[in-house]
């Protein structure tokens, strides 16, 4: 699939009209230069990047690639090092959390409009819980970002630049993990958790596939490919998912612990944790 | 599709419009700004609880807005009806533009929506619409007035600045988005009969008047 264009390019795609002099009136808090250091595109309103001092990192992967596993593992080894560590997820915002499984359970939404209330449902979680969490020096550890939802989005035919823009003023993370795995893996992996494959982790809104385990193939193979190009444009760090839990879970600590400043340590889970350690 | 501060007379002056379309028999559909169930009680929680923000609070309404385009709007319009909106995008670019979010990402966010064939837009003096609002209205709500900007602790006074900034937002709108500029101060009559003939001169509106087996 052509990589079609970066999240700054999308300052190109001119909106219809443009008003230079208001552009001016309201100038962001820090230069466009040092903006897109810390954003994807515009700054986020009110909010000065300068008062950072935690540290995002993303895990993005398929549903089954074991993202949840590695996060439950993180969060214990960061704790048992003594940094305070918040997590975050799709659907979690007590703004619109709950309306979005409810439209999901109905099946009563058009995909833009689901599409925005993702988008609603990510920034009101970024303003209110990472940002925050991030100003007070906070490890936040997110399960799924900006990736997932572009992407999902993508496949269903919105358009690509309509989506960078609309996610140009998330920040950027400081860290992205991407745990790739096939999707034949991950079927086999998310029915072993529920005996049942879900609605939407198998596009089956997409009419892909009358039979399940094919619609899930072909869904997440789209998926993949969108990840595929993000992993190029956004510097993700790739790690195969296929490989054993403790394997995956000591690559991520290594790369953590480099980017904390702190040393690489050993770590084993402790006896709650002891059943993801397979 | 009708644009205009509170209290400038944009409702009244659509209903009206829509009352002699409708009394004429042509094939209608009325629309109004944050009207869908979809998003009725994510917009509530938010304020109820003053959880949202410039951006969440641009983003609920979009994807209000969205909804009611692809469920509504966007059908119509294929299936030949004329389509009355009480406010429309023009709304979130003034508002959600005082309240600070980047015009770029606005105008972005909004790309979906069908560029109206006229743009009413009302124009009274702020003194006056601010009056009409403050006369008909016991307590103005925390949003409304816009209190989130932290202009002034004063509900009246805020609200007052907030409706400034607003429409500053709508008079750079004016010559980039045609709209047909109307003196809200005027004559409710009057101004219905301005309207009237607007539409009759830019519309064809013998594309929507009843189908024949329709009359019958």
């Amino acid at each position: 699939m052509p990589d079609q264009q970066k999240f700054q390019e999308k300052e190109k795609t001119t909106a219809p009209v443009e008003h230079p002099e208001q552009v001016q009136e309201r100038l962001p808090i820090v230069s466009d230069d040092e903006s897109s250091k810390h954003f994807f595109g515009e700054p986020l309103v009110g909010f000065d990047p300068h008062e950072i001092t935690g540290t995002l990192i993303v895990i993005e992967g398929m549903d089954g690639s074991g993202r949840s596993t590695q996060i439950s593992l993180l969060q214990e080894w960061l704790e048992s090092e003594g940094f305070a560590v918040q997590t975050s997820g799709l659907r979690r915002s007590t703004l619109v959390g709950r309306d979005i499984d409810e439209l999901l359970a109905k099946n009563a939404v058009t995909r833009l409009t689901l599409a925005l209330m993702y988008c609603t449902d990510f920034f009101d979680q970024l303003e209110h819980r990472i940002v925050p969490a991030l100003k007070s020096g906070t490890i936040v550890l997110a399960d799924r970002y900006i990736f997932t939802l572009i992407a999902r989005s993508v496949v269903r035919g919105i358009n690509r630049d309509y989506l960078s823009g609309l996610y140009a003023m998330a920040l950027r993370p400081h860290l992205t993990f991407w745990l790739n795995v096939r999707p034949e893996t991950a079927f086999g992996r998310e029915f072993r958790k529920a005996q049942a494959i879900s609605y939407w982790e198998a596009g089956r809104d997409m009419s892909l596939s009358h039979d399940l385990y094919w619609s899930f193939v072909r869904y997440q193979t789209m998926i993949k490919r969108e990840f595929e190009a993000f992993a190029k444009r956004h510097d993700f760090l790739e790690l195969d998912g296929e490989a054993p839990v403790s394997t995956v879970n000591k690559l991520l600590r290594q790369r953590i612990a480099e980017q904390l400043g702190i040393r690489a340590t050993k770590y084993t889970p402790s006896s709650a944790l002891a059943h993801l350690w397979r | 599709m009708v644009e205009g501060t509170d209290g400038s007379g944009k409702s009244t002056q659509l209903y009206l419009l829509k009352r002699w379309l409708e009394i004429g028999g042509y094939r209608l559909h009325f629309t109004e700004w944050n009207s869908s169930p979809l998003v009725k009680s994510a917009t509530r929680r938010g304020k109820q609880r003053r959880l949202l923000t410039p951006s969440t609070f641009s983003l609920l309404h979009a994807a209000d807005f969205a909804d009611r385009c692809e469920r509504q709007i966007m059908p119509l319009l294929q299936g030949d009806y004329l389509v009355l909106a009480d406010r429309y995008i023009y709304t979130a670019f003034a508002r959600d533009g005082a309240r600070g979010c980047p015009e770029k990402w606005l105008r972005n966010l909004y790309r979906f929506a069908p560029v109206p064939d006229i743009t009413f837009y009302f124009r009274a003096p702020l003194d006056v619409a601010v009056q009409r609002i403050l006369s008909g209205r016991p307590k103005l709500k925390y949003y409304e007035a816009g209190m989130d900007l932290g202009l002034s602790y004063d509900r009246p006074e805020s609200f007052r600045l907030f409706q400034a900034r607003i429409m500053d937002g709508y008079d750079k709108l004016v010559e980039s988005d045609n709209f047909v500029v109307l003196d809200g101060t005027l004559p409710v009559n009057k101004l219905q009969r301005q309207m009237r003939e607007i539409v009759a001169s830019k519309i064809d509106l013998k594309r929507f008047a009843p189908r024949a087996a329709e009359a019958e």
